[in-house]
């Protein structure tokens, strides 16, 4: 066959569109093509019987309550639907995360219960100074039951002499309502401002009266109160020192008695020592927890304005829902990144799998046909 | 020009709306998926029962075609080849079991390719390859566009029309030296 027999792939397609031909070897390529199309061949009737017989017998649209969706499809769905349900779950936790108000009472683990109140610096801002004024003490503690207050109030002033004056009067109100200053760290470093920490014991009669003194030393930028009940431990206690008394007494009427054999004596004072020991130790807990529900416990932190911690921006019920949704999209991405370090070697020597056995096919399939 | 097989249905993709019943589409398509078949596999009885299995797994997958991506005779043909690959796959392993007994069985001389083929034809259509033959019957017998007919090969168009041009001149040259 010669190179002028060549007939070009567009010449080919123009032959089989029915193109007259403009060569000797396009006309023998055009007869050899009438030639393949002039054979008869149809499907046999057998073959038709066949084809129709369960055509027939459903309905034309087969199969039509069963939903198939091409792989592709079902990706373009599978994908946004996921992305739906990880931002509505985000959404969901911040909804519920937020909580309905700024003050969340946050039980404590049984049997001690407590209530943690917290005062965003937001909540009562004063509209000119950014910061806010003492909102008082919310009255969570409850006079009837033994309960430990503790506070910390984070107050600003103007320069190092209001510093040293607010230091002096914050302990002047602690000794003024029955109370004592435990701890007092001043600092006025060279490079200017300065910061109080006093540590201040309160009895518990008087903390909302001195909570609301230590406010007004100069501007409240932060104030955090929580009560911890204690009268199931101090009930707790009681009563093991109760039965501690009655056993220790019925050991030394034990010990009394002459006709004890000495052996079993000497048992019975050893067992009297432990339990007059143990009640030493229970009344001594008493006495602490006795202590811990008359005296509050306030740590003051005094500031100048340039030492000042910066309160935390204002944060409205969305602001916090918004934060607190970013917040659980950030660990569902963290969560899906770690599924995909884990998964992913094996989902990559899967793919590899996957595309060997490709090429292995399409290998077999071109050998199987070229025979 | 056209054949007496050629099938005057348009080959160009339906629109959505327009989505034939199967009952429609295999009727239409029912001869051309046999011929394909038949030109592939060399064998009209394989074929009629390829043809069948085609069908039926067709009539299974009917949700899932999509007029959009293609007509159905392509789509037809593409399950066609599935099947008929598989039924090599199962040949060549028949074969292979029982190649050490019947070893020196002849194939079968009847008309294979339709009847009106010129004998030489004939002849050098049984020398092709499966896949010269298949090329030929998409684009020849089937008139399938050049894309169309590369989609159900699973090549690109330049191979696809290469094989063609080659399976073409193989005939030719059968055919001469026949002749001659």
């Amino acid at each position: 066959m010669s190179a002028s027999d060549v007939i070009s792939s567009e010449r080919l397609d123009a032959l089989l569109r029915g193109d007259a031909p403009r060569s000797g070897a396009e006309e023998r390529r055009a007869a050899l093509l009438d030639g393949l199309r002039a054979a008869q061949l149809r499907a046999p009737e057998a073959l038709r019987a066949r084809v129709f017989a369960p055509a027939a017998a459903p309905a034309s649209t087969p199969r039509a309550s069963r939903l198939r969706l091409p792989s592709r499809r079902l990706a373009l769905v599978v994908v946004p639907v996921a992305a739906a349900l990880a931002v509505g779950a985000a959404l969901v936790h911040g909804l519920v995360g937020s909580g309905g108000g700024s003050p969340r009472a946050v039980p404590a683990a049984s049997p001690v219960q407590s209530h943690s109140l917290e005062t965003l610096p937001a909540r009562a801002a004063a509209p000119t100074s950014g910061a806010f004024k003492a909102v008082g003490v919310p009255s969570v503690a409850n006079p009837s039951r033994l309960q430990h207050t503790a506070a910390s109030l984070q107050v600003r002033v103007a320069d190092t002499d209001a510093l040293s004056a607010a230091t002096k009067a914050a302990t002047r109100v602690a000794t003024s309502l029955g109370g004592y200053a435990q701890s007092v760290v001043y600092r006025t470093p060279q490079s200017g401002g300065g910061t109080a920490d006093l540590e201040l014991r309160i009895p518990a009669a008087n903390v909302r009266t001195a909570l609301t003194r230590l406010a007004a030393l100069g501007t409240l930028v932060s104030q955090r109160v929580s009560v911890q009940d204690l009268q199931h431990a101090f009930a707790v206690e009681s009563a093991q020192i109760a039965q501690l008394r009655r056993s220790i007494a019925a050991l030394e009427q034990a010990i009394r008695n002459p006709s004890l054999p000495d052996a079993q004596r000497v048992l019975l004072q050893i067992r009297l020592a432990e339990q007059k020991r143990a009640l030493a130790q229970r009344l001594h807990a008493r006495k602490g927890t006795v202590a811990a529900g008359t005296t509050a416990r306030v740590s003051l932190v005094l500031s100048t304005s340039k030492h000042a911690a910066a309160a935390p921006p204002h944060r409205g019920r969305i602001g916090r829902m918004v934060r607190s949704a970013l917040g659980f999209l950030a660990l569902e991405a963290t969560v899906a990144l770690y599924v995909l370090i884990v998964l992913g070697p094996f989902l990559l020597l899967g793919a590899l799998a996957w595309g060997l056995n490709r090429v292995r096919r399409r290998r077999e399939e071109r050998r199987l046909l070229a025979a | 020009m056209k054949g007496v097989n050629a099938v005057s249905t348009s080959l160009d993709p339906p629109r959505a709306a327009a989505r034939p019943s199967f009952d429609e589409v295999a009727a239409e398509q029912l001869d051309a998926v046999y011929r394909y078949l038949v030109y592939l596999t060399g064998d009209r009885a394989a074929a009629e029962d390829l043809a069948a299995e085609t069908f039926e797994k067709a009539f299974r997958m009917w949700r899932r075609f999509d007029a959009r991506r293609g007509a159905p005779r392509t789509w037809l043909c593409r399950i066609a080849r599935t099947v008929a690959i598989d039924w090599f796959r199962a040949e060549a392993r028949r074969k292979r079991r029982e190649e050490t007994y019947a070893r020196d069985l002849g194939e079968s001389v009847e008309a294979a390719f339709g009847e009106g083929l010129s004998g030489p034809l004939e002849a050098a259509l049984r020398e092709l390859s499966p896949a010269e033959r298949e090329v030929v019957a998409l684009r020849v017998l089937l008139e399938l566009d050049g894309p169309s007919a590369a989609k159900v090969l699973g090549i690109s168009q330049t191979a696809c029309s290469t094989r063609l041009s080659r399976a073409l001149r193989r005939l030719e040259e059968m055919i001469g030296d026949v002749r001659e």
